[in-house]
């Protein structure tokens, strides 16, 4: 895994997590972040916060092209500007009003989140196919033991659980939790889709095992 | 059909849901909960000894198991909503029926402690709802494996009702739903339902309202 986060991309959620005309929460080291589609499939990242009332704008909806704040209905373009201030119908809002917004990257199923300004592009995957998305309280070291493997500078990791090759994507979120990406090789039988579930399952909990043990006296 | 009600309470909420999608229109007599404590009144406990609410009584019949409730509106209302007669989907209808109940003691116990300052250990009862979110999650996806957007079928069953308030109401309790993202699709499609009714704190879905507009001229 990458150090120092300056720079780097982030795999924040599955594309098939995030449908067009919805908004999802995600954690970068560039902060929390708001994660939308707009109708037309177009994905952008803006700080998790409304300047209006800071009202997270993860809780907001999408209508067409826009994201809106759920508290008083403040618009935002892809570029983070202010489109629209429903108390205010008449009023153009000025430029000043905007959130800040990361660069987004839609690769192989993953949507990753540009923190800083990454030189490179994300990380191609190539070959395999998103599964799900699971959180852990655990860090990627307690991760990397349960799974007998080591993450590579990418943050993916490839085990053997049972008799399936699993090949998981580690994004370290604040303290000791890491968001796990799940990725298979090819599509499989929903019977092998539903085995790699219950398998990473049983892997998080192992992992957290770890992790409990780690912190105890 | 006359409903013990308050206006607060996830489990109430299910039957006036419930009520809702299957057309069945209820005689909601509100109960002061919080802070009367009419619950545990003479009134209320001649009807139901146990001191909870929702009470559902239609003639002499007295149901005071949210579960239970769900599925008399369903069965006189709208069958559908039942699930099928299939052993499995019957019996996944029990089992996340049954599941709810392991919601409402953890993630409900924990919003009560949050919202009305009632004791617990507050530590636990979140760890025993993010265990049983996890659960949910996991039975979600493989759902959405088999093409199945809810628990029991690709529909809503009493199933989905039985499970939804108190999830939708969880971070109340402190517990977060960032981490689900079958669990926010699900809630979604159930907000989305035509006959979809809110209460406070669960919304439907806001762009499927229209747009407000208002004159302008003034700004």
């Amino acid at each position: 895994m990458l150090s120092d986060p300056t720079g780097s991309w982030t795999p924040v959620v599955l594309s098939a997590d995030l449908p067009p005309g919805t908004v999802v929460p995600a954690r970068t080291p560039a902060g929390p972040i708001a994660l939308w589609r707009s109708a037309s499939g177009r994905p952008s990242a803006s700080a998790d916060r409304c300047p209006h009332r800071g009202m997270r704008l993860s809780h907001g909806f999408v209508r067409g092209e826009t994201l809106s704040c759920i508290y008083h209905g403040w618009s935002y373009g892809q570029a983070g500007n202010c489109l629209r201030i429903p108390a205010h119908p008449g009023l153009a809002p000025p430029e000043t009003i905007r959130v800040a917004t990361h660069p987004v990257e839609e690769v192989g199923g993953v949507l990753w989140v540009g923190v800083g300004e990454p030189a490179t592009q994300p990380p191609q995957l190539a070959g395999l196919v998103p599964l799900r998305s699971l959180q852990a309280r655990a860090g990627v070291a307690a991760i990397e033991a349960a799974a007998g493997a080591k993450a590579d500078a990418d943050g993916l990791l490839e085990t053997t659980q049972g008799s399936q090759k699993i090949h998981l994507l580690l994004a370290c979120q604040e303290r000791d939790e890491t968001l796990i990406h799940v990725l298979l090789e090819g599509e499989g039988s929903v019977a092998e889709r539903v085995a790699a579930s219950r398998a990473v399952e049983a892997l998080r909990r192992k992992a957290e095992a770890l992790e409990m043990e780690r912190d105890a006296p | 059909m006359k409903l013990y009600d308050y206006i607060l309470s996830p489990s109430c909420y299910k039957v006036r849901l419930m009520a809702a999608l299957a057309g069945v229109k209820l005689d909601i007599r509100p109960v002061d909960f919080h802070p009367g404590l009419e619950h545990r009144g003479p009134e209320l406990m001649a009807l139901n000894p146990a001191g909870s609410i929702p009470i559902l009584e239609d003639g002499d019949l007295v149901l005071t198991e949210s579960s239970a409730i769900l599925v008399y509106l369903a069965a006189k209302a709208a069958p559908d909503w039942l699930g099928g007669d299939a052993a499995e989907e019957a019996a996944r209808v029990q089992q996340w029926l049954s599941f709810s109940g392991r919601l409402t003691a953890s993630l409900g116990g924990a919003r009560l402690h949050e919202m009305l300052l009632r004791p617990g250990d507050i530590g636990a009862l979140q760890a025993q709802g993010i265990a049983a979110l996890r659960e949910l999650e996991a039975g979600l996806f493989e759902q959405s494996l088999r093409g199945q957007r809810f628990l029991v079928a690709d529909r809503p069953t009493v199933a989905d009702i039985a499970c939804f308030p108190y999830v939708a109401l969880a971070p109340d309790g402190g517990v977060s739903l960032d981490p689900y993202p079958t669990i926010r699709r699900w809630s979604r499609a159930l907000r989305a339902l035509d006959a979809f009714i809110e209460m406070p704190g669960i919304h439907r879905l806001h762009e499927l309202k229209p747009e407000p507009h208002i004159e302008s001229g003034e700004a």
